[in-house]
């Protein structure tokens, strides 16, 4: 009677438990004996993440950030454009010089990166002072 | 080494404008074409002052055309409102340099000077009308 409680409770216990890969241990059938004879009993164990537990960059989904690109143009006086950036951005004076010079040879610069809505107040902000500026998605 | 700057900070932290008669008749002009522009669709200047900020989307965020035309007309407006002061705050020096730079680049844009080729090309009274804008803004910057 024992040995059957016993061996129903492990049958019960076995299949109520989740697979291994849902909680990520195992369930291991051992066996002991007794007076009144074997009895199968299940414990958990602690098994070892494996490689494929582990999801991988391409199975993460992040959101891409938003750029802020302000775009060169041949009227605009260097000096207005570090001042502008540093009373938006609070950049110090050398980033401000540098993504200056950035816009002046390349034709544009990314001048800040994250979520849409900051990005959309930025670039308004820098339409407002009087900077042709866009925004786009990063690659 | 003051010389002949357009406007000085002084040490009470306010900014002094040097602009004679001749001066501040171009700001006013500048200033009273962002606000007429602002307001009128069918000004030459309207279309650069609302370029969108998205260009892969068809319509802009409605959102954000209505808070910059509001901040673009609130600057324009407060520096005109300023324009025959003898010194000006931070927040009002900001709206003439904000207001200067973009009736300097709307000037630009509803001419096509948007090259250094097309910018010497450009008639004499346009080229000065840029260079003299672009001067209170260099003399500005240096303040701010």
């Amino acid at each position: 009677m024992r040995v059957g409680t016993s061996f129903q409770l492990a049958t019960l216990t076995a299949s109520s438990f989740p697979s291994s890969t849902d909680y990520g241990f195992g369930l291991s059938r051992t066996t002991a004996t007794c007076d009144t004879g074997k009895v199968t009993s299940v414990k958990p164990v602690r098994e070892r993440t494996t490689e494929g537990d582990v999801l991988t960059e391409q199975d993460v989904r992040t959101e891409r950030p938003w750029n802020v690109v302000v775009w060169d143009d041949p009227v605009t006086p260097m000096s207005v454009v570090v001042v502008i950036f540093k009373r938006i951005f609070g950049y110090s004076n050398n980033k401000c010089t540098e993504l200056m010079l950035k816009v002046h040879h390349e034709g544009r610069a990314i001048v800040w990166s994250g979520n849409r809505t900051r990005a959309e107040s930025y670039c308004v902000k820098l339409q407002v002072a009087g900077l042709q500026s866009t925004i786009e998605k990063d690659d | 080494m003051v010389g002949n700057r357009l406007f000085v900070r002084r040490r009470d932290g306010r900014i002094e404008v040097r602009l004679n008669e001749v001066g501040r008749a171009v700001a006013k002009e500048a200033f009273g074409r962002v606000v007429a522009a602002e307001r009128d669709p069918t000004h030459e200047w309207h279309a650069g002052l609302n370029a969108p900020i998205d260009p892969s989307e068809d319509d802009d965020n409605p959102l954000s055309s209505l808070g910059r035309q509001q901040e673009i007309a609130t600057n324009a407006e407060l520096a005109y409102m300023t324009l025959n002061e003898q010194f000006l705050n931070e927040g009002e020096a900001w709206a003439w340099l904000s207001t200067l730079q973009i009736a300097l680049r709307s000037t630009a844009v509803a001419h096509g000077l948007l090259s250094e080729e097309k910018l010497a090309s450009a008639p004499g009274d346009l080229l000065d009308f840029v260079h003299t804008i672009q001067q209170f803004l260099f003399s500005l910057a240096e303040c701010l």
